[in-house]
This record gives C-alpha cells, sequence and structure tokens, in this order.
C-alpha cells in the first residue's frame, strides 16, 4: 500500500490493453488517474462544486446528529430541523486544533456562509419560523433521503445492518426508548403495543447517526479541497483524487456509533466499543446506496413494475446520482433538487461564471451545477474504487503481471456497474455535457 | 521457546505491530495459551499506509483491535496447511484468501518469512497490512 496513486503510476505496461467498452477509462485508472478526465475545467467543476456542497453539509452532519441524539422518538418531531445551538457549535471532531487528527486545516465551527445563510436565506430577516414555513433554508430533506436510502438498502457490506438485529441492539433500544419516555404511559403504552414499530424507528436514527457522523468527515475535507484549490494547489483531477484517497484511509477508522442523550445522560445504542468504522459501515455503504442505487424518485417518471422497469433485486437499483437525469429537476421535493437548491446559494464566482457562459446561463444553472455534481460524484467514486484497490488489491506499479491483471479484472467489474444506458460514464468523458 | 509476542519483539522489525497490540488491548489474549496463527506485518508496512490512518486507529482501540484480529487465526498453522485451502476465517470474522502458494502470497501480501515457530503458535511475517473487505 502507498501513501498516494500518484507515486505509483505505471511506466511501461506488462499487461495486454483492455477490451472492456470503457478500455479508454480502465486505462486511465491503472494509470492513476480518475473516471472523470483530467482537463482544467473538469477540476474547476469538481472543486467548485465540493465547496458549494460543503456549506450546507456543515449543516447536515450537525442536525442528523441532532435528531439522532437528541430528538429521537418524539412523536411530534416539528422541529427537527431547528438545530439546538449546542449542535450548532459543536466541534468538528476532525477540524480545528481539538482535533486528534488535524490533518485539515479548516476550524472547528460552523462554516460562516452557512450562518450568513441561515440568518438571511434567499428572502431576508425574519424569524427562524418563517424562514422554515417558506422553505427559506438548508433542505434537511435531503439528508433524510440519504438516510432512508441507506436503511432501505441494508445489506450492503459492514456489520452495521447485522447489528441492529442482534439481542445486544434490541436490549440497549428498548433501554433507550423507556428511559426517553419515562414518565408518559400513553407512549409507554404503545411501546408495550407495538414494540417492533419503535424498534424500526430506533434503527432509522441509528442510520441518522452513521450518516452525520459520515459528513461530519466529508465536511472538512471538502473545504479543504477548495482552499488548495485556491491556493493554486491540485494541478489536475488526479491530484484531486488522490486527495481524497489519502482522506478515505485516514478517517477509515473513525468509530461508527448511535448515543442517546437525554439531558447530561448518554444510553449507547451502538456504542464505540463494538468496532464499527467510518470505511466500512459508513462510507462503503453511503457510497452504494446514494451514488449508486437509491430509489425512483417521485414526480419524475412513471414505472411500470410489472414489465420490468424496475428492478427485481435492489442490487440492480440505478437510480442515485451517477445514473440520474438530472434535466428534471425543480419538480417539488425530489431529492437531487433539493440538493442542488442548496448548492445554488454557496457556489464559487468562477462556477457562477461557468454557468452564465453555456447554454442558458443563469436560467439552467440548477441543470448545469447539477451535471457539475454528476461529473465530481464521479470522481468521489474513482476515489474510492482506488482507495479500494489500494487496500485489497495492489500497487499500479506493481511488477508481477498477475498482480496487475487483478487489478484489471477489479476495474473492470467496476465498470461493468455503467454498462447499462443509463449511466452517465459516457456523457462526462466530454465537456459538452451540460 | 520464546511467546508469539516476545519473537516479534526480539527481531526489531514489529515496533509499530507491537504498540498496536498494546494500544488495541489484545497482549493479555496474544499472550494466552493460544495457539494462534499471526500474519505480522512489519514496521514498513504500517508506514507505507496514508498519514493519520494508524493514528486513527491508535485513537479508537476497539477499531483497531478489529483490524489487528483480522491478521490473526485461531490455531497454529504452518505454510503446508494454510495453502491447502483457500480461505482462512480471521478471528475478526471475515475470510482471509490464500491467492498464491508459491510466491506465499495471503491476499494482497506477500510472506516474507513463513512458519516462524513460537510457544503459543507461528507467525508469518508479511509486507503489507491486509485489511477485510
Amino acid at each position: 500500500m502507498t501513501a498516494t496513486v500518484a507515486s505509483e503510476r505505471i511506466k511501461a505496461p506488462l499487461i495486454p490493453p483492455s477490451t472492456h467498452r470503457y478500455a479508454d477509462v480502465i486505462h486511465r485508472l491503472e494509470a492513476g488517474g480518475s473516471m472523470l478526465p483530467d482537463t482544467p475545467e473538469n477540476l474547476k467543476q469538481i472543486i467548485g462544486i465540493y465547496k458549494a456542497y460543503a456549506v450546507p453539509m456543515d449543516f447536515y452532519w450537525r442536525d442528523l446528529l441532532y435528531i439522532a441524539e437528541r430528538v429521537f422518538l418524539n412523536p411530534l418531531p416539528a422541529f427537527k430541523y431547528f438545530i439546538s445551538q449546542e449542535y450548532l457549535d459543536r466541534p468538528n471532531s476532525y477540524a480545528g486544533d481539538q482535533s486528534q487528527l488535524r490533518i485539515w486545516r479548516g476550524g472547528e465551527k460552523v462554516h460562516p456562509e452557512l450562518l450568513e445563510f441561515m440568518e438571511r436565506g434567499e428572502t431576508g430577516r425574519m424569524s427562524k419560523l418563517f424562514h422554515h414555513l417558506w422553505h427559506d433554508r438548508v433542505n434537511m430533506e435531503f439528508a433524510e433521503a440519504c438516510m432512508q436510502a441507506m436503511l432501505w438498502h441494508q445489506g450492503m457490506g459492514g456489520r452495521f445492518n447485522d447489528y441492529l438485529e442482534s439481542d445486544a441492539y434490541k436490549s440497549n433500544a428498548d433501554r433507550a426508548i423507556k428511559a426517553y419516555f419515562k414518565g408518559n404511559p400513553l407512549m409507554l403504552g404503545l411501546y408495550a403495543l407495538f414494540p417492533d414499530m419503535f424498534l424500526e424507528q430506533v434503527r432509522q436514527l441509528s442510520y441518522t447517526a452513521n450518516l452525520g457522523l459520515f459528513w461530519e468527515v466529508m465536511a472538512p475535507v471538502f473545504f479543504e479541497m477548495s482552499d488548495i484549490y485556491d491556493e493554486g494547489g491540485f494541478k489536475g483531477v488526479p491530484d484531486a483524487m488522490d486527495f481524497l484517497v489519502n482522506g478515505i484511509f485516514a478517517v477509515a477508522g473513525r468509530p461508527i456509533y448511535h448515543h442517546l442523550y437525554i439531558g447530561d445522560e448518554c444510553y449507547e445504542i451502538i456504542p464505540k466499543s463494538e468496532g464499527f468504522t467510518w470505511l466500512y459501515e459508513a462510507a462503503l455503504p453511503y457510497v452504494e446506496a446514494v451514488f449508486y442505487r437509491t430509489a425512483p424518485f417521485r414526480g419524475t417518471k412513471s414505472y411500470n413494475a410489472q414489465a420490468g422497469q424496475v428492478p427485481a433485486d435492489q442490487a440492480d437499483f440505478h437510480y442515485g446520482i451517477l445514473y440520474a437525469d438530472v434535466f428534471p429537476v425543480g419538480s417539488a421535493g425530489i431529492p437531487p433538487t433539493l440538493l442542488m437548491q442548496d448548492m445554488l446559494h454557496f457556489l464559487p464566482p468562477y462556477l457562477k461564471e461557468i454557468y452564465r457562459e453555456h447554454r442558458r446561463g443563469e436560467e439552467d444553472e440548477l441543470v448545469q451545477l447539477g451535471i457539475t455534481f454528476q461529473r465530481s460524484m464521479y470522481n468521489v467514486t474513482s476515489a474510492v474504487i482506488q482507495a479500494l484497490r489500494c487496500a485489497l488489491l495492489y500497487p499500479l506499479d506493481d511488477t508481477n503481471p498477475e498482480h496487475l491483471m487483478a487489478n484489471r479484472r477489479f476495474f473492470e467489474a467496476q465498470m461493468d456497474r455503467f454498462l447499462r444506458p443509463e449511466a452517465r460514464l459516457p456523457d462526462i468523458q466530454s465537456q459538452d455535457y451540460r | 521457546m520464546a511467546s508469539i509476542l516476545e519473537t516479534a519483539a526480539s527481531v526489531g522489525v514489529f515496533n509499530t505491530l507491537l504498540a498496536a497490540v498494546d494500544a488495541a488491548g489484545l497482549r493479555e489474549a496474544l499472550e494466552g495459551p493460544g495457539p494462534f496463527t499471526v500474519f505480522a506485518p512489519v514496521d514498513d508496512a504500517f508506514a507505507a499506509l496514508p498519514p493519520g490512518t494508524v493514528q486513527t486507529l491508535v485513537d479508537n482501540p476497539p477499531q483497531l483491535a478489529r483490524i489487528l484480529k483480522y491478521h490473526v487465526l485461531s490455531g497454529s498453522y504452518s505454510r503446508e496447511q494454510l495453502v491447502a485451502e483457500d480461505n482462512w476465517d480471521s478471528l475478526e470474522g471475515a475470510p482471509i484468501p490464500i491467492r498464491s502458494k508459491d510466491p506465499f502470497e495471503v491476499k494482497n501480501a506477500t510472506v516474507v518469512n513463513a512458519d516462524v515457530v513460537c510457544d503459543n503458535g507461528v507467525v508469518h511475517v508479511i509486507d503489507r497490512v491486509i485489511l477485510p473487505g
């Protein structure tokens, strides 16, 4: 295993060329590149969107943890998006001087652009309640949709989901539920009548904590990438991918857990001692559930399940950002539109300029930024593929042809997932796809 | 004869592994009667991991223990016995594939020194940290 993909780039081919439909992309991956072509505009687009994504993400992770740890089973959670000051001030565990792992330079506090947006929104300064009702706020519904995709798809590697079915988890959840509803005979009575319904809600909250802990790391990573780019630090798309690969390794061992706080008392529903890790129990299931699978979005297209238009096997679902047609944005409530709306508020000026210069300018900015986001997520997926190759297979500069063939088979198997016609991999090879 | 950990300490190229065993609280278990089969990565293998990887694990003992347990089998197995099977169940729970008999390769690591027999098991020295998945 090596510190960076860059240091492993091969010099002369020891194995014959691939005959896969995406042979060009496979050869690029074998040379230490990304699925996204290395062009200055691609680099500019992906870094710009990482920054625009990191700002709402700074809200998502805080509020997800607030919901999982504090709001918990509130039967009327009307104010779950009204994050408490404590969680807004919560120092990021992987940024700031208090962090045990000081790799990324950003501070631990909530991002100032987020605070400014929470204050003013698009409309202007008014009370939090009006901002909420007018929907002039961060779209937490997107974060919850990602969490639900993880909950629904479940078996995607790691041991998190198995644990949610274990007796230990059920016992921890039971203790937490009884403590949360202490002195509330109505809810305790309902719990006695429908215990599985409550348990399933707690499982959903465990995935809420899981996603919050996952994004807590990604926000400082993306901010750092934006800062490095602004300083002229990245020379190309592969540099940006390498940075992500190293980031994935650096925090791979971060514990994934679910704690409930009632006052100052902590109830460990999933204790850290279970040994669940950021890489296996959060990052890999997240990529699988959200980038690849998710589910058809309501209101964008009709599917005929009897005609086989929706796969019978969940593993074949292909509605994630890597396959999405980002054109039908604007439909109320569909998760990618919610995210694109969130990112629109925090675009760096150089990205706005690109959008103004192409297609219909500001009028179809949401579509253009959706495609930028698609490009950027192909780069993140490339980083995940290279990280897995690093962890489970061989260096790119290995001199054993059998090892290089094992890498080749791995890359080809990954590219097989993009053979279906909905995949956007061929589209992102061209700069004209906007 | 010395135990697995005493043998490792005497060689001088397993300093990171031994520190990790202590940080994960696995010393007592590995000093027990076992027997165990340990795939022991050398210091250079840990050093090749990207910056921060080892630190995050050392800061979180249960997570570190999980990765270390992936390097241990219950029972004492020589190279000859190991290459007779395709997969072996690690103490972590995930299988460890034997990918090549000659050269002797365990998952994506090469065994650089096999069959170091100890009091409570056997050590095979490997050139990379292996990870489940």
